[in-house]
């Protein structure tokens, strides 16, 4: 459910990275006030465990297929939301280089899709107030399942507005949400079976290890203040954008343009859409009808501008390859 | 402050020592070494060999009796200034070199200590050709061999300049030529060294005093040489005789 | 080849690529990230209709696979994860817009153009993130991070995701392969084992995170890794950047394409 960089424009990345920033740097507070030294080790070592179980094939019951472990919910129990989110942050950066599974512009997207419904949503939400009275297998394997399914559907949901915000797809928003939301039920669901089947045997073998176990005294009121907060910026996200997605969607190309676009491809596209509306002399070829916007491209002599600058740019690279074949047979 | 004239390493009276409600682990340990010692501390599994290295480096404080290194008393205060003196290999490199590469893993610890740039490089390069991995030190980690790794975590060690020299299982997972090479660096070592193995050969080529412990305490201490041959109390303490002695 | 073992390939093979003494591996890391951030903005900012100058952003990729001495191949392979959404995302616009846009004997409508616009940001983001870590290590882009000012402590965790992933990837591979061997018939691990095999292992790499702490504090950790200072910009790599700087401003904010073209014409 990774998110490409294709799929946003940079207001929409940009949004997303201040969100997953602000989200960091309160984690990367909470952290500090601990003051457990011993966290970052694990934090790196079970970052790095829970990018190598990604690997893992689990075989699902019944089916022929097999689903993975992605790990936002199982770093949660373990190590608690800030450091979990912290870790998950550190996976999606590393997959992000190393594999290409989500893009460099889309880490924020990422890292909120994923590792902040997970840690937090997944953590504070469902992990600690089930468990806040002792753990067994069966709250265990709900607490799972149920995080899973949801923090996976917030994702879901939150990749599709993004992209729809962004105004990349024509894909009606209804068509794109049905598509999105039950594919990542599944896999929610087969993701949550992992992951409670891992953390109960943690529960048998070593119990505390767990995190947020019958520890609701202690933080008391000032997580209960947090948690409202949570599902405060939370719904008022997803109430916002919704809301203003549904009234604005009728005229959905242009609203995507004007509302979320900076004014540079406002202009532009706003030319080329009028320009593509009124053509009707279409005994020409190809007209020049978005030259005059002064960016276009689209046009006769834009396509020959590219053509001479693609060709130039090969064959000088024709030319560093060959003085490189040069040097290095020379140096033999 | 280090000085030449300081002799004593480590002073252990009376040590016991036991993980929360459980049996003790230790009991009434009593070891005494000086600067330049090479020490094997031989007995079977899980007889508090590893238990008593973590007690001598402060990774738990709640033992009992008397422990001193460098004439430091361990205590919270000292902990610090005492593993400037005393450093650890452990039996897992992978998990003692958590840096990218040979060079920043021996940097770390002059790093942390707050070291200049042209003290830490000094440091990096004369611990680096103590072990002879000099010319290894951009190499990742990763890419090295068991025994490149073995010699890369002693080097983070030495790049501390301490006095003592704590291993354990140093020879696990070598291949014989590699063993050697670690045999005949350890024998240029001048710190004083403490290590911990199953290997009594390797003991014996690397130490001249043994402590053999079993039950939580120390059974025997002394020559390396008259230990090894004395089949029946080795035997009776869970080991065998060393190999070359077998047939 | 098992899934794990390729994944531990690829990463080795980037890792070879990274120790490289080319000119791209040689520049500031700073640069290098800075560089290949403003290429992606630029790239995905390009609207939709504007297929042309978006297709000639394939410039700054085809110079540097070329200066880099890297496979395209190898790039284009990596499309793989990103793909299927990015195809699903796009594959349905022609379907609904049908903005005409010009006719070359059919009629070419606005979703055919933006569908390939996608396309192209899909690949050329990802071809461009290649380049970047082909030529620059995590801990060099760690170390650029530092220099924005990310904090000590996810840089350190990201260092130490970096070390260890490969060690425990390879305990994976070893995981997987003999359980494998004493169930030849199963494609993954069967629902049975999910906790006892998953679990054991968190175990032992806990204890592994354990010893790693330890071994940390014993020489003189407090909580954030220390790092010597590093690298200073040469001229080179302020050329560099201004160079693509100007590049990407061009086809991006300029009409450069029509002019050149029209002196063609």
């Amino acid at each position: 459910m990774h998110m490409a960089d294709a799929l946003i424009v940079p207001a929409v990345a940009g949004t997303m990275y201040a969100a997953s920033t602000i989200a960091a740097g309160y984690s990367i507070k909470k952290i500090k006030e601990e003051d457990d030294l011993k966290k970052v080790p694990v934090m790196g070592v079970m970052g790095a465990f829970i990018f190598a179980t990604q690997m893992l094939n689990f075989t699902i019951p019944g089916t022929g297929s097999s689903g993975h472990l992605c790990g936002g919910m199982l770093a949660s129990a373990l190590l608690g939301p800030y450091a979990g989110f912290l870790t998950m942050i550190g996976v999606l950066l590393v997959q992000g280089l190393l594999f290409a599974d989500g893009g460099l512009l889309a880490l924020g997207c990422n890292v909120w899709n994923m590792a902040f419904y997970g840690c937090f949503v997944g953590a504070l939400l469902i992990w600690r107030p089930m468990m806040k009275k002792g753990t067994s297998r069966g709250k265990i394997a709900l607490a799972s399942v149920l995080g899973s399914v949801l923090t996976l559907q917030m994702g879901a949901f939150s990749v599709t507005l993004e992209t729809l915000i962004s105004g990349i797809t024509e894909l009606p928003f209804s068509v794109f949400v049905a598509t999105m939301q039950p594919i990542h039920l599944a896999i929610g669901f087969v993701e949550g079976l992992i992951t409670a089947a891992v953390l109960i045997f943690v529960n048998e073998a070593r119990p505390e290890m767990l995190w947020g176990v019958g520890t609701e005294a202690k933080e008391g009121k000032l997580s209960r203040g947090w948690t409202l907060g949570v599902i405060a910026v939370i719904a008022a996200f997803f109430g916002g954008v919704v809301s203003h997605f549904a009234s604005a969607y009728p005229d959905g190309l242009e609203w995507s343009m004007e509302k979320i676009a900076g004014t540079a491809e406002l202009e532009a596209s706003g030319s080329a859409y009028d320009a593509a509306a009124n053509i009707q002399n279409t005994t020409s070829l190809l007209p020049d009808y978005a030259f005059q916007s002064g960016n276009g491209g689209t046009s006769f002599s834009g396509i020959v501008g590219a053509l001479v600058v693609v060709v130039l740019v090969v064959g000088i690279s024709v030319l560093i390859r060959g003085f490189k074949k040069k040097t290095s047979t020379v140096k033999a | 402050m280090k000085t030449e004239t300081l002799k004593e390493c480590i002073n252990i009276e009376h040590l016991g020592f036991s993980y929360d409600t459980e049996e003790p682990v230790l009991r009434d340990v009593n070891l005494y070494a000086v600067k330049g010692e090479s020490i094997g501390l031989i007995g079977a599994n899980g007889i508090g060999k590893s238990t008593l290295l973590k007690l001598l480096v402060g990774l738990d404080l709640n033992y009992s009796g008397k422990l001193e290194i460098v004439t430091h008393p361990m205590v919270k205060e000292n902990v610090n200034h005492i593993r400037e003196h005393i450093g650890y290999v452990f039996q897992d490199s992978d998990s003692q070199l958590f840096m990218t590469t040979v060079e920043e893993d021996v940097a770390f610890g002059p790093l942390n200590y707050g070291l200049d740039k042209e003290e830490v490089e000094k440091r990096v390069k004369y611990a680096l050709s103590k072990v002879h991995l000099l010319e290894l030190r951009k190499k990742q980690i990763y890419k090295m061999s068991g025994g490149e790794k073995k010699l890369a975590s002693i080097a983070t060690i030495l790049a501390m300049h301490p006095d003592i020299i704590l291993m354990d299982e140093p020879s696990v997972a070598l291949d014989p030529k590699n063993r050697r090479v670690l045999i005949n660096i350890l024998n240029e070592m001048p710190q004083m060294k403490l290590i911990a193995s199953h290997d009594l050969d390797f003991i014996m080529d690397t130490c001249e005093r043994t402590v053999l412990m079993d039950d939580g305490t120390i059974i025997f201490d002394g020559p390396t040489e008259k230990i090894m041959h004395d089949r029946e109390m080795l035997e009776r303490h869970g080991l065998e005789l060393p190999l070359r002695f077998q047939r | 080849m098992s899934k794990i073992e390729k994944n531990l390939r690829e990463v080795k093979k980037l890792n070879e690529l990274q120790m490289r003494d080319g000119i791209l591996n040689g520049l500031h890391p700073v640069v290098k990230l800075v560089t290949t951030i403003l290429y992606i903005l630029a790239l995905v900012s390009f609207p939709k209709y504007q297929v042309v100058p978006c297709f000639v952003m394939c410039i700054y990729l085809i110079l540097l696979f070329n200066l880099g001495d890297l496979s395209i191949w190898d790039g284009i392979r990596r499309m793989k994860l990103i793909l299927p959404l990015v195809c699903v995302v796009g594959i349905f616009n022609p379907f609904f817009d049908h903005t005409e846009i010009t006719r070359v004997g059919i009629v070419i409508t606005g979703g055919m153009v933006s569908m390939i616009t996608l396309m192209l940001k899909g690949i050329y983001a990802v071809l461009a993130s290649y380049i970047l870590i082909a030529t620059t290590s995590i801990e060099d882009i760690c170390y650029a991070l530092r220099w924005f000012h990310m904090p000590k402590i996810l840089v350190t965790v990201i260092l130490l995701i970096d070390r260890y992933f490969y060690i425990l990837g390879e305990e994976a591979g070893r995981i997987m392969a003999a359980y494998k061997l004493r169930a030849p018939k199963q494609n993954g691990i069967h629902y049975k084992a999910w906790g006892p095999l998953v679990g054991q292992w968190l175990l032992r790499s806990m204890d592994r995170a354990e010893v790693v702490y330890e071994s940390m504090s014993l020489r003189g950790f407090r909580g954030e890794f220390t790092y010597a200072g590093r690298k200073s910009f040469r001229w080179v790599d302020i050329a560099y950047l201004v160079f693509w700087c100007a590049v990407f401003y061009l086809l991006r904010y300029t009409a450069v394409l029509e002019m050149l073209g029209q002196m063609f014409i």
